[in-house]
This record gives structure tokens, sequence and C-alpha cells, in this order.
């Protein structure tokens, strides 16, 4: 099935068979009009040699006597005349040979004068007519013929009866008018021939003409078919399987070259030839390309890696230190960045933290940041102010700056002990600074000049303190330029905003909520700088904390954690029994009272300033101060003291201060011991 | 707390070991509901205890009242902070602190 398909739209199934069905029809035509010339020349030439012998039968029969038979009937003379034509009509062959005179006054009907008939000729079975046997005129085709010879405008007038017509076999009637010896048409002289010597003589001449058609569509379609296929098929072929091929293995073939005449073949071919060629070409080239490519993308992401790794990436940075906490993240906008943090503890108490911008992007602005980095850290780790530091690294920088590159950074190294930070801005923008229960502000200052722009450049020195609990965020402008698809900044405003929304937050925290700030802002529009935060928060002072149910099984939990505190800050033996009696009578206090029926959690937190220890109980139970009570009467006898309050009293005797405050629904008894 | 007992006739003697607080002190008033039956004489050997609280007190206190009408109540060899919650809370002005 799919080779019939295959065939008929084949180009050059199709061309022969256009070129068949042309022939086929121009044959038809030329054989119908050669067949219709042929037909009339016969009929002609038929016509022509029955006039001839009309005109003879003519002669048999004396015209001038015609009216005298129909008037005064058969004589001698008029057996004779009808005995020529009876022979006359066995003879020549012919089916009927008569004489008619027809009525002159509307041509409607004839009275016949002679009759002969030889039904031998066509198988017939007519029988003659009597002499003057009135008959009307057969049909208008007749009828005007009469008219015409009674008026001697023609020689003859035919009838044709090609086709069968009431089982009579095609002839022809052949009318000449008699003229009497004055020149008068008196009679029409009618002789009806067969003409099947027409049929006979057109068969042959059409075998001969349909041989002849077949043999030249024959031999029209194996010359057009030949020459087809070499000049033209075979080369399309040549080609469209070259380019089959091609388009299948794509690899090097073997050249079409001259494979035709045509020119439009040859110029196909010669086109097909030069796009292998090329294409070959383009396909090498584009290989190579994409190696290159897979080849610069596995060193970028190696570059990436080792950048990553030059500064701290690994989060808590410093599991050990509870004094300060430290995060920070770089997310580059291609996959190596210019901009930096670093941060690194240049002593046990100094921590140097830096953020940095280079100028550009990709892979420049991940080399000179190497370079910047290192020189800084290494220069920091040498000692000296930030200041200094800066003065140097630029001088250092400004030496070998062949691409003008340049970089903003800020510098300041935290003491770690008081929260003093000396700090250098060599272009950056300012820091934001939380303060403890206040919130972020830009820490604004004198900008030194950017890095790399003149070796000349000075670099001055500021200080910030931070307190416990105080916040330092530091960012480069992805973080403030970053843009949305309206164009808009996110900007500084929006900046300080977002960081007064998490400022309770750990620094980690503060960078997730403002990276996701960022982001939510940014929408769909694409990242276009590097986006680099640090935050440092020095954290308050150390402070233990303990919660559980309360209640009087909790009791040594409760004394363990607040007695190994207490072993940890060198507290003396005297003090710490002291104070156990005092933790002991406040929680079963509460672990008793404070929730009624219910259950409820106790919080203690520990705090130690100074030798002296505080000890916070905090609950949310019923609101009740133990102070309020007043102390029990000791002198009373054994049979009238009560049990009631002696604990709280205890406590008030034992320990330095006690206090109570009810806040958030919360009661909280703060105690204070000097312990040693 | 250890508790341990040595009955002469009328005579009980009671020694606390260890920590007489809110969690053991339930076991202290448990054990002297069992024993003080006939007993007009009721020693507490405080040597070996080191720390007392109100709950402590609370139980000398109640001894101190059941002991008043049937004989005598004493404390011996009280160690010096336990001595310190006795001064404080007045106790020493009743109890009977040999």
């Amino acid at each position: 099935m799919n080779k019939l398909k295959k065939l008929f739209s084949s180009l050059s199934f199709r061309i022969i068979s256009y070129i068949f069905i042309l022939l086929l029809v121009c044959s038809l035509i030329v054989s119908t009009i050669g067949l219709i010339s042929f037909t009339n020349a016969f009929k002609r030439e038929y016509s022509t040699t029955s006039y001839h012998m009309a005109s003879t039968a003519c002669t048999l029969v004396n015209a001038d006597n015609i009216d005298k038979y129909l008037n005064e009937g058969i004589d001698d003379e008029y057996l004779k005349a009808k005995g020529y034509l009876d022979t006359y009509c066995l003879k020549m062959n012919v089916s009927l040979v008569y004489v008619i005179k027809v009525d002159q006054s509307d041509y409607g009907s004839f009275l016949s004068v002679f009759n002969s008939v030889n039904n031998s000729v066509e198988n017939t079975n007519y029988s003659p007519w009597e002499l003057g046997y009135k008959r009307n005129t057969t049909n208008e085709e007749y009828r005007e013929k009469y008219i015409a010879l009674y008026s001697g405008e023609v020689e003859y007038e035919t009838v044709y009866r090609t086709k069968k017509l009431n089982g009579l076999t095609p002839h022809l009637t052949i009318l000449v008018p008699m003229k009497t010896s004055t020149g008068e048409v008196t009679a029409l002289m009618c002789i009806q021939r067969p003409i099947s010597e027409l049929k006979s003589a057109r068969r042959p001449y059409l075998i001969n003409l349909i041989i002849s058609i077949i043999l030249l569509l024959a031999l029209t379609t194996f010359i057009t078919i030949t020459y087809l296929k070499r000049q033209f098929v075979r080369p399309m072929r040549k080609v469209s399987d070259e380019a089959t091929r091609f388009a299948k293995e794509s690899s090097q073939g073997e050249k079409l070259g001259e494979i035709s005449r045509i020119q439009e073949i040859s110029n196909l071919a010669k086109s097909v030839d030069k796009m292998e060629e090329d294409m070959l070409t383009y396909m090498n080239n584009l290989t190579s390309i994409t190696k290159e490519k897979e080849r610069i993308g596995a060193e970028l992401s190696i570059a990436s890696t080792i950048q990553e790794n030059s500064i701290p990436h690994q989060f808590p940075a410093f599991p050990n230190r509870k004094d300060f906490d430290i995060y920070a993240s770089m997310t580059p906008a291609k996959v190596v960045g210019g901009d930096f943090y670093n941060f690194f503890l240049v002593d046990s108490d100094h921590l140097a933290v830096v953020i940095a911008d280079v100028s550009g992007k990709g892979i420049p602005a991940a080399l000179f940041m190497m370079v910047t980095n290192i020189l800084i850290s290494d220069r920091t780790r040498m000692g000296g102010t930030p200041g200094e530091i800066l003065t140097f690294v630029n001088q250092g920088i400004c030496e070998h700056n062949e691409a003008d590159m340049f970089v903003t950074v800020w510098l300041g190294i935290v003491q770690l002990s008081t929260g003093k930070i000396v700090a250098s801005n060599a272009g950056h923008d300012d820091p934001a600074i939380y303060r403890d229960g206040g919130s972020f502000e830009l820490f604004k200052t004198k900008h030194g000049l950017v890095i790399g722009a003149t070796p000349k450049a000075k670099y001055a020195d500021y200080e910030i303190d931070l307190h416990p609990g105080d916040k330092l965020f530091l960012y480069t402008d992805g973080v403030t330029e970053a843009t949305n698809t309206d164009q808009v900044l996110y900007g500084m405003d929006r900046m300080v905003d977002a960081l007064n929304n998490c400022k309770a937050s750990s620094p980690k925290e503060v960078l997730d909520f403002i990276h996701a700030d960022v982001n939510k802002f940014v929408g769909e529009a694409p990242q276009f700088d590097d986006l680099t935060m640090v935050c440092f928060e020095l954290n308050k002072k150390e402070e233990n904390k303990l919660v559980l149910k309360a209640k009087n099984e909790n009791l040594y939990q409760v004394m363990e954690f607040i007695d190994e505190f207490l072993e940890k800050h060198d507290c003396s033996m005297k003090a710490q029994t002291q104070i156990d009696l005092s933790i002991e009578e406040i929680f079963v206090n509460i672990a008793n009272y404070a929730y009624g029926d219910g259950e409820g959690d106790c919080e203690i937190k520990l705090g130690f300033n100074d030798g002296i220890v505080t000890l916070q109980f905090i609950d949310s139970g019923m609101p009740f101060d133990p102070l309020a009570k007043a102390d029990p009467d000791n002198t009373l006898s054994a049979e009238d003291r009560q049990i009631g309050g002696l604990g709280i009293f205890l406590v008030k005797k034992n320990m330095d201060e006690v206090s109570y405050q009810y806040l958030d629904n919360k009661n909280i008894l703060t105690l204070t011991k000097k312990i040693n | 707390m250890n508790i341990s007992h040595t009955r002469e006739g009328e005579k009980l003697t009671i020694c606390l070991d260890g920590r007489l607080d809110t969690v053991t002190a339930p076991e202290l008033e448990t054990f002297l509901l069992e024993n003080l039956e006939g007993v007009t004489s009721l020693v507490f050997d405080l040597k070996g205890m080191e720390y007392t609280s109100s709950a402590g007190l609370r139980i000398f206190l109640k001894a101190q009242k059941l002991m008043t009408s049937r004989g005598e109540m004493v404390i011996e060899n009280v160690q010096e902070d336990v001595m310190e919650v006795f001064e404080i809370t007045g106790f020493t002005d009743f109890l009977t602190i040999r």
C-alpha cells in the first residue's frame, strides 16, 4: 500500500501520467476531426455518384409524357419505361428508383409515376406504388427540398438516413428534377441507395487511426520516460537521496557534482553540496563551542566554590562563643560575584568584620575581590586600626590596578568585651545599628574614597559603641538598589523599615527576613546585583534559664540547676545552703498554690554579676505577692505558733533582697544574694 | 533522707541523716504517726542532718505540740546550718535543744 502511494506521489509518475493524459486528449480531438472530415468527404463523393446515377435514370423516362401517364394511365410507352427502370434498379443495386409528381400548390403531397423496388439490396419488403398513388409528403425536410428542386435553383438534393430508422438500414435518397423539353420541372427522379459502404469504409479508417494513436502514445510515453529519467528524475532522485541521507546521518557523503545539464537541477545539486559542507563546518564549530562552554561552566563552578570557601560560610561561625553572634549571606547575581564579606577573630577579644563591593560583576570582579579580601585580612591580622589597614590596602591595590577597578569597603574591629567598634569606611554604605530596646538606625559618618582610586587616599577611623543586645547590620548596594519590574528601587527606607520589623530576631533571622523582603519586593524582576549582608549581635550577659512543671517532685531538678550555677561562680557553702533553702520555699510555694488544683510551669532565671547572684521565679498562676503577708510572730509558744508564712520568712532572712512584680500576667519574684 | 530509731521503753530516739525537705518530710511525718504510740520521751538526733526547710520545721512543731502534753521532746546534735534556721524562725525559743 505504501509502495503504491510512494509510486503515485513520485515526480516521474506524475509527469508521465500528465503527459499521457494530454496526448490522449489531443489524439482523441485529432481523430474525431479526422473522422468527421472523412465522413463528410465520403458523403460528398457518394451523393455526387448518386446524382450521376439519378441523371442517368432520368434519360430512361421521357419527362414530357409524365402528365400523360397520370391522366391516361398505363400504355406501352409507360411499360417500356418502367421496364428500363426496373432493370436499372436491379443492375445498379439500389433499393428504390421512383418518379413522383409533387402537388405544387402546397408541396404537401405527391403522386407516384414510376416505382421500382429491389428488396434484396437492403433486405427490405417494399411493395411498389401504383401509378397515380397519392401520398403525403414524408416530412418538412422533404417538403423544403421539393420546393427547392421545383424552383430550378438546385441540380439535386440528398436526404441522409445515417442512423437506423424504423428498421431501415442507413441510406441516402437522391432527388433530381425531371425537366420537360421546354425546361420546366415536371417530376422528381428519386433513387434510394444504402450507405453501408460508408460504414465499411469507415471501419478500417478508424482501426488504423486507433492503432496509430496507441503507437504514438506508447512511443511518446517511452521517449518521455527515458528523457525524463535520464535528464530529470535520476538527478533529482540523487539530490533527494543525498539530502535524505544527510538529514539522517549528518556526515560527509560523496559530492553530487555535475549531475545534470539542466541548469536548475545543476544549481540545486551544487547548493546541496555547499549546504552539506557548510552545515558540517557549522556543526563542528558548534561542538567545539559547546565543549568550550561546558569547560568554562565547570571552571566557573569551581571558581564559585573557591570564592565561597575564601570567606566564612559555615554557621554558626563561632559555636563556642556565647558573647556574640554573627551571620552573613552572599547571593551573587552571576555564578561568581564581586561582593564579599569576611569576619575573623584577630585575637580572642577582637573580631574583624569586613563588607565590600567590587565595581563590576563576573570573573573580573571575583578576581579583584579575592585580591582585596586577602590583602585586608592579612593586613588586619598584622594589627593597626581599620583606617591604617585600609590606607595600606589602598596603596597596595593602586600599585597594580591597570584594570581601573575599585572597591568600596567597610571594615570594623569589635572589642568583644566592651562592645567598642573601631571602623573605617572606604565609600561603602553606612551600617545600620540596633540599640537593645530601641530600633535600627543608619549610623551615618563621613566616607573615605573608594579603594583603588588614588594611592594618596587616607582613611579615618570612627567609633561605634555597642551594648549587650545591640546589633550591627552591614549590606551592599545590591540590597538597597534591588529593582522591581516597575523599575522602583528597594531603597534605604524600605530596608530600615524591614529591619525594624525583625529587630528582636537573631542575626540569621534578620538576614533571612531582609532577603525574603527584598525577594518579595523584586518579584519577577531578575537579580541585577550581588546581594550581601552581615549581621552582628553583641549578646547579653550570660543568662541561665530553666522552665519546668511546678510540681514538688521537680524540686531536686531546680536545686541541681541552681547549685551547678552557684558552684560555677565559686559560691560559698553557707550561701549555697541559704539559697537552697530559699529556692525550696519559693518553688514549693508555687507548686502548691500558684495554679490551684491545676498545673502550670515555673520559669527560673539565674544571673550573676559582680559576685551577686540573681534568681527569678516566674509563674503564670494567680497573682500572689508573698511579700505582702506579715512576718510570723516568733515569740509565741509552740502551742500558739502557726506553720504558715515560715517559708517566705526564711527566704527574706536568707537572701539579701527579695522583690515581687506582677507583669504580663506573670508573678515574678526576684531574689539576690552576694555569694562570695 | 535516712530515718533510724531506737526504742527503750517509753523513750524513742530518732536519728535523721541527710536532708529534711519538702520531698522527705512526709516520710518522717508518717513515721512519727506510726511510732509515737506510748512514747513519753522523744529524742531527735540530728547529727547527720545537714539541711531543713519550713517543711522540716512543720514536723518539729507538730511533734513538739504532741509531746508537750505527753512528756518531753529533745533535739540533739544540731548542725550549724540547721541551728541557724531554728534561730531565725524563733524555734529555739520553744524547742529543747541540747
